[in-house]
């Protein structure tokens, strides 16, 4: 007989949920499902809804309507369970600038309920990682900015947390810095760690295996980041051009309806419909610039939100 | 289920940001002696009738509580900047019931509030305002409790309090009123009737009252306790419980927390 085939069980399931503030709509009917593993990424501008979704998801907002299932926990009528299973590293720091990197994780250790010992091997092996360990006694309040949000996601998965939500983790950082905690992350999924991140910075949804676009919200779209750049087009073609109205009427029989961004002309299109040579002839004396480029998350975003 | 780990942790917590406060805890050993020796002082020269030092002796149970009162109140008012602060989100999401926060918070700060009274002890020892009390078990409990209830009434406050930018808002409106009529300065039944119940209300009265008990059984009878050892111990506890469970439920109801962690989510 063949061995039973299992699909993984989801780590995290929401089923519409919604929240509003007043009559403001914070999150409307949101689903969500997490294979172990995964790393997620919600996207949208401000206001879009990513916080109030991370904090329902994290037991720290009610949601109105709606069910919330993470780690095998019911999240309305387990929180405590659940945040035994989960990390939360918020927008903004979560560590006392009075007390050293080492006060600090011993204390957060604490709060988990873990054995001393095991906080203090924890803490030796995340320190090292970020390169913080020989700083380890001075007092937060001393050390760089990129230091510190490392050190808050150090706090983050200390207790080796099932699930971990990452509020806009690398606002503010370099791009070292941010590479140094992608490495980190990486690295802490490979053990299973199942990663729910928000951000604005589209670059950084790359690494995500699956992202949603969110806004007002809700999800105005989602998938995988290679499938939904590659539903879009092979190219797109960008013109800059003093006269977008007729250009868009002149090119939109062949070229299909672009996206208007104030001069700035956007076509998705495929391989054997962009014949640059041709077009630049044509449009070199009217236009101020022209491009052809490969499509990035970036594209799909402005897609999704000009229909 | 307590949890014990996270307890402790909070309070090593608070007791290792005293100690680095060592200037602050200094200096509030000094608004005591300053009631003690310099008001003390003048006003016991007008009631020397009732012996020389008397009013002196008579003021000690209430310059302990003094202490504990603002140590507590303080030190549970910090939940109101914790509110702001990092450690407030490392609570929130901590696995435990929000209720604890609070609980925490409110044996963080009495323990704050004894250590105060503990120095000034050895203060009022070491010049001489104080000798072996009457019975050092009553003195133990009625330091305990006043702590307690100090560090109760704090967090109320800071549960019922949006913003406390000013210290001197709940100095003026609630601590000093509170040291004030609580009969640590004069004695309760020499009070016109109005400040009298007012006196008998105020929770505090009887931290100072179960002090005296404990220190100065055997003042002169116009200075002598006001109260039963069992009715202040009975009063002590029962406002501790309630301003404990008021603000357990004010801070746990949902919408207190969403607001919490609106605050939280960014610094604004
Ligand atoms: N506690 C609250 N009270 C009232 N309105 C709120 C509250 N929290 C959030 N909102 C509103 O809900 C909407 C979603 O806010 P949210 O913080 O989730 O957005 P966001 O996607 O995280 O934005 P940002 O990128 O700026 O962090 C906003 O319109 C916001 O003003
Ligand atoms: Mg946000």
């Amino acid at each position: 007989m063949p061995p039973a085939t299992t699909t993984p069980q989801p780590v995290l399931t929401a089923h519409g949920i919604s929240k509003r503030y007043g009559s403001r709509v914070a999150v409307e009917t949101l689903d969500l499902e997490l294979a172990e593993g995964e790393l997620y990424g919600l996207l949208g501008p401000n206001g879009a809804g990513k916080t109030t979704s991370i904090h329902m998801l994290s037991t720290l907002v009610r949601p109105d309507r709606g069910t919330i299932r993470v780690a095998g926990y019911d999240v309305l009528s387990q929180p405590v369970q659940v945040r035994a299973q989960i990390g939360l590293v918020f927008q903004d720091s979560a560590l006392d600038r009075t007390l050293s990197a080492w006060e600090n994780l011993l204390f957060c250790g604490q709060l988990y309920n873990m054995e001393s010992a095991h906080i203090k091997q924890n803490i030796r092996s995340c320190l090292q990682l970020f390169k913080l360990w020989e700083r380890r006694h001075e007092p937060v309040a001393n050390l760089s900015g990129g230091m510190r949000r490392a050190l808050d996601i150090a706090r983050g998965v200390l207790h080796r947390p099932r699930v971990l939500f990452l509020d806009e983790p690398t606002t503010g950082l370099d791009v070292l810095n941010r590479r140094a905690i992608w490495n980190f992350l990486e690295q802490l999924r490979q053990t299973g760690l199942t990663l729910l991140l928000s951000t604005h910075y589209l670059e950084e949804a790359r690494n995500c295996n699956r992202v949603a676009f969110m806004r007002e919200g809700r999800i105005i779209g989602s998938g995988e980041p290679g499938a939904l750049i590659h539903a879009l087009g092979d190219h797109v073609l960008e013109i800059d051009t003093p006269t977008p109205a007729e250009h868009a009427r002149r090119l939109g029989s062949t070229l299909g309806t672009p996206i208007r961004l104030d001069n700035r002309l956007l076509f998705a299109v495929r391989s054997d419909q962009a014949d640059l040579g041709a077009l630049q002839r044509n449009l070199r004396e009217e236009v101020h610039s022209l491009q052809l480029r490969r499509p990035d998350l970036n594209d799909v975003y402005t897609w999704i939100n000009c229909p | 289920m307590i949890p014990w780990r996270a307890i402790r942790a909070i309070i090593s917590r608070d007791l290792t940001r005293m100690l680095r406060q060592r200037g602050r805890l200094l200096s509030s050993m000094i608004r005591p002696m300053i009631w003690l020796l310099i008001i003390g002082t003048g006003f016991g020269t007008v009631l020397e009738q009732f012996g020389r030092g008397s009013y002196q002796q008579f003021m000690v149970p209430g310059i302990l509580c003094m202490v504990l009162l603002f140590g507590s109140v303080l030190a549970s008012l910090s939940l109101v900047y914790d509110k702001e602060s990092g450690v407030m989100r490392m609570l929130v999401i901590a696995p435990f019931p929000h209720y604890w926060i609070i609980l925490t918070r409110i044996l963080g700060a009495a323990v704050v509030g004894l250590c105060h009274a503990l120095l000034l002890i050895v203060i009022l020892a070491a010049i001489g305002y104080l000798g072996i009390p009457h019975s050092i078990p009553l003195l133990i409990i009625g330091l305990i409790t006043t702590a307690l209830l100090s560090a109760a009434l704090g967090a109320l406050i800071a549960v019922y309090s949006r913003t406390l930018e000013n210290f001197a808002v709940v100095m003026n409106l609630f601590i000093f009123p509170t040291f004030f009529l609580s009969g640590a300065l004069y004695p309760v039944d020499h009070l016109p009737p109005l400040l009298q119940w007012i006196t008998r209300g105020n929770p505090f009265s009887y931290g100072v009252d179960l002090l005296k008990h404990a220190i100065n059984p055997g003042l002169p009878p116009a200075l002598a306790p006001d109260f039963s050892i069992g009715l202040d111990l009975t009063l002590l506890i029962l406002w501790t419980l309630v301003a404990l469970t008021v603000s357990c439920l004010r801070f746990s109801r949902p919408v207190a927390l969403e607001r919490l962690a609106a605050r939280l989510a960014t610094r604004r």
